[in-house]
């Protein structure tokens, strides 16, 4: 499978050399974007609702791409449901134009996958969840215990190094999938799980007692997720960047889906008049038209309401790292002039 | 002499059957007892304590005693048919039901010559195709990645035997040829796909082909599966073929010839009829499995009824209820190949009678 995975990423280097054209006049051209979806559902950015529609924090950002670029999402989206292991030749290929679906920015992806990536729109730290009966407050309580963790995955070798580091004594107990790594935890076959936050803190929204259960405060290892287009495509990378940027603007300037109508009538500086396309420049530099970010607010919200919608509320996942540097987190628009 | 021999009663049966010794007698009631506390906990939990409808959500859940089968009630045509737009489900449904009825009418020997039963399924299988496609007769377009659930599981089983079925006849007879180039060359093509894993076939298919392909020959990555998938039944299902040829006595075929029947008349007449009589079990049982297999598709992004199980219980309203979900999931299945194999073993017991 390695070397199917290899030999199709290989093959979509010459594929991708062949073509000059970028990925966005192909887009606009054929009027529609091929976002990726999931085989399923992951919890927090890619789920379907009782009618079959997708929601989710990767789904908004896929729908927030396709209203900056069309003015609507609606009929100028098309999600297509990808495995994880399909994600990187279904990209090359041209079956999706765009990777949007929590991956993370690794050496390997961006050197030999020939990948590349925006910013980071979500850092995801890899958490330990224990009973709160323990009264530990750190991994390093956990010595002479157990932790349940899921088999052949990243978090299995970070959580034997972070282990190791700390010199203690733990037993790692592997499980095949995620359903039976949570199902072994709450039966207590183990004193600790470890998962990504978003599905630990969803594990824990959804149990039994979720006052029984805390997450713990060490980070066992961090990953940063970024927006994934092919190497060598610069201007369609640039409105990747640009609208998640776009997204923390708002958030920073206090521009919401409800009152970006407001704002756009009667613009408080000359400079925000400028990003919702009052004065023309902010979209004809990428190649969108001026007012795409006014029509990426009114479609998916700044970047704290899709946070909220999708993670905030519904799994009780605190921002943390996630939030805008003014309120202790690692995230800031660019310079808009 | 009535007086002598013990009149077989029901009782005495099971007396002599199940009690006859006293280890005979523990074996029983351990079993027994067993099987009931099974049987019991599951009604138990499957149905005096379950949930039954999604206005009830808040009993369900963890600390719950019984099943929730709220998630289905709630979740049930996300499930039957994936993100197939809502409002047009009810084709979904329609082209389900059309195939379902195929296969039944298909099981009435009113079709079984070879010009009706094909002239049937090609007209079942159309319909199946214009309702969920579209983009004819009024209807809005629906393209294939939309497609889910149970109706996208019985597409793609439903196409793979069609095409492969056919594909395997020929590939059996290419192999039986007297020229031994092309016997030999079937042979190492039967066997070099054979010795392939199916998910590697159906992830070249659907993911290294597009690269190698000529533009005008890509298609959809759905009939790209499906022809891999096909062609791997195929060379599966030839084997079966051939085994069931070769179980022929040799006098069937030099008889035809003495006759001075010509190829097509000898194979259509005397030898594929036999072959498939004698290759039935084998034939039901590879369709069971090809039914089974096709949730491999998951792997290369398919939304079949696999993959939207995991959907239905994949929001933070239902992440709990997965077993109930894999259970209505399993239920279903079970319907399906319990069917078939019901279907099989009818077959058997008529032509039996026909060997007679």
């Amino acid at each position: 499978m390695k070397f199917l995975l290899t030999a199709a990423a290989a093959l979509g280097l010459m594929a991708g050399a062949a073509s000059a054209q970028s990925r966005l006049e192909t887009v606009q051209e054929r009027g529609k974007l091929l976002c990726s979806g999931h085989n399923g559902s992951y919890l927090g950015f890619a789920e379907v609702d009782d009618q079959g529609n997708w929601e989710g924090l990767d789904i908004d950002l896929c729908r927030g791409l396709a209203a900056s670029l069309f003015g609507k999402a609606e009929g100028h989206l098309d999600i297509v449901p990808i495995s994880w292991a399909q994600r990187w030749p279904a990209l090359q290929s041209g079956d999706i134009d765009v990777i949007i679906k929590l991956s993370g920015w690794s050496q390997s992806r961006d050197t030999e996958l020939n990948l590349a990536f925006s910013n980071p729109y979500f850092v995801a730290g890899f958490h330990v969840m224990t009973n709160a009966d323990l009264g530990v407050e750190s991994v390093a309580g956990l010595d002479g215990g157990s932790i349940c963790v899921s088999a052949g995955t990243t978090t299995e070798r970070f959580l034997a190094a972070y282990v190791e580091k700390l010199g203690i004594d733990v037993e790692i107990i592997v499980f095949e999938s995620g359903d039976e790594v949570r199902t072994a935890y709450f039966n207590g076959r183990c004193d600790g799980l470890t998962l990504l936050a978003p599905p630990l803190a969803a594990a824990r929204a959804t149990s039994e007692n979720p006052e029984a259960h805390v997450i713990l405060p060490d980070v066992i290892a961090l990953e940063p997720e970024g927006i994934i287009v092919p190497e060598g495509d610069p201007k369609w990378l640039d409105v990747m960047n640009w609208m998640l940027s776009s997204l923390w603007f708002a958030e920073l300037n206090g521009i919401t889906s409800e009152n970006v109508d407001e704002i756009k009538a009667n613009p408080p500086s000359a400079q925000i008049g400028k990003f919702l396309g009052v004065t023309p420049g902010y979209g004809s530099r990428l190649g969108l038209s001026d007012d795409w970010a006014y029509n990426l607010i009114t479609e998916v919200g700044n970047y704290a309401e899709i946070y909220d919608r999708n993670i905030g509320v519904p799994y009780a996942l605190p921002r943390a790292k996630n939030n805008l540097y003014t309120n202790g987190g690692l995230f800031y628009p660019l310079m808009v002039d | 002499m009535d007086a002598t021999l013990p009149r077989q009663t029901r009782l005495r049966a099971l007396r002599t059957d199940y009690f006859s010794t006293r280890l005979d007698t523990l074996v029983t009631l351990g079993f027994g007892l067993l099987a009931a506390w099974v049987l019991w906990s599951l009604f138990d939990w499957g149905v005096l304590h379950a949930v039954w409808s999604a206005e009830n959500r808040e009993a369900c859940g963890h600390g719950a005693e019984g099943a929730c089968w709220a998630v289905i009630d709630a979740r049930w045509r996300l499930i039957l048919f994936g993100l197939y737009p809502f409002e047009e489900q009810w084709r979904s449904a329609l082209a389900c039901a059309v195939i379902v009825l195929t296969g039944g009418a298909s099981c009435a020997p009113w079709f079984w010559t070879a010009r009706r039963l094909a002239a049937l399924w090609v007209a079942g299988f159309v319909t199946f195709y214009v309702l969920m496609r579209g983009g004819v007769f009024g209807l809005t377009e629906v393209s294939e990645q939309n497609w889910g659930g149970l109706s996208l599981t019985i597409f793609i089983f439903a196409s793979v035997t069609l095409l492969g079925m056919p594909l395997a006849i020929v590939f059996a007879l290419l192999r039986r040829s007297q020229l031994p180039w092309i016997a030999r060359t079937m042979g190492v093509i039967i066997d070099a796909i054979r010795s392939l894993p199916l998910l590697s076939i159906m992830f070249t298919f659907a993911i290294v082909l597009p690269f190698v392909l000529p533009g005008w020959m890509i298609g959809d990555k759905l009939h790209r599966v499906i022809a891999g998938y096909a062609l791997f039944f195929a060379c599966y299902q030839a084997e079966i073929i051939r085994g069931g040829i070769q179980s022929l006595p040799g006098g069937q075929e030099e008889a035809a010839q003495a006759l001075g029947l010509g190829y097509w008349h000898r194979i259509g007449h005397i030898i594929l009829p036999q072959a498939f009589r004698n290759a039935l079990p084998a034939t039901i049982n590879q369709l069971v499995i090809t039914f089974k297999e096709t949730s491999l598709v998951v792997i290369i992004g398919f939304f079949e009824i696999l993959a939207s199980g995991n959907a239905a219980y994949g929001n933070s309203e239902w992440n709990f209820a997965h077993v109930e979900v894999y259970a209505f999931v399993g239920l279903i299945y079970f319907v399906f190949v319990f069917a078939l194999s019901r279907y099989g073993a009818y077959l058997e017991r008529r032509m039996a009678v026909a060997e007679r």
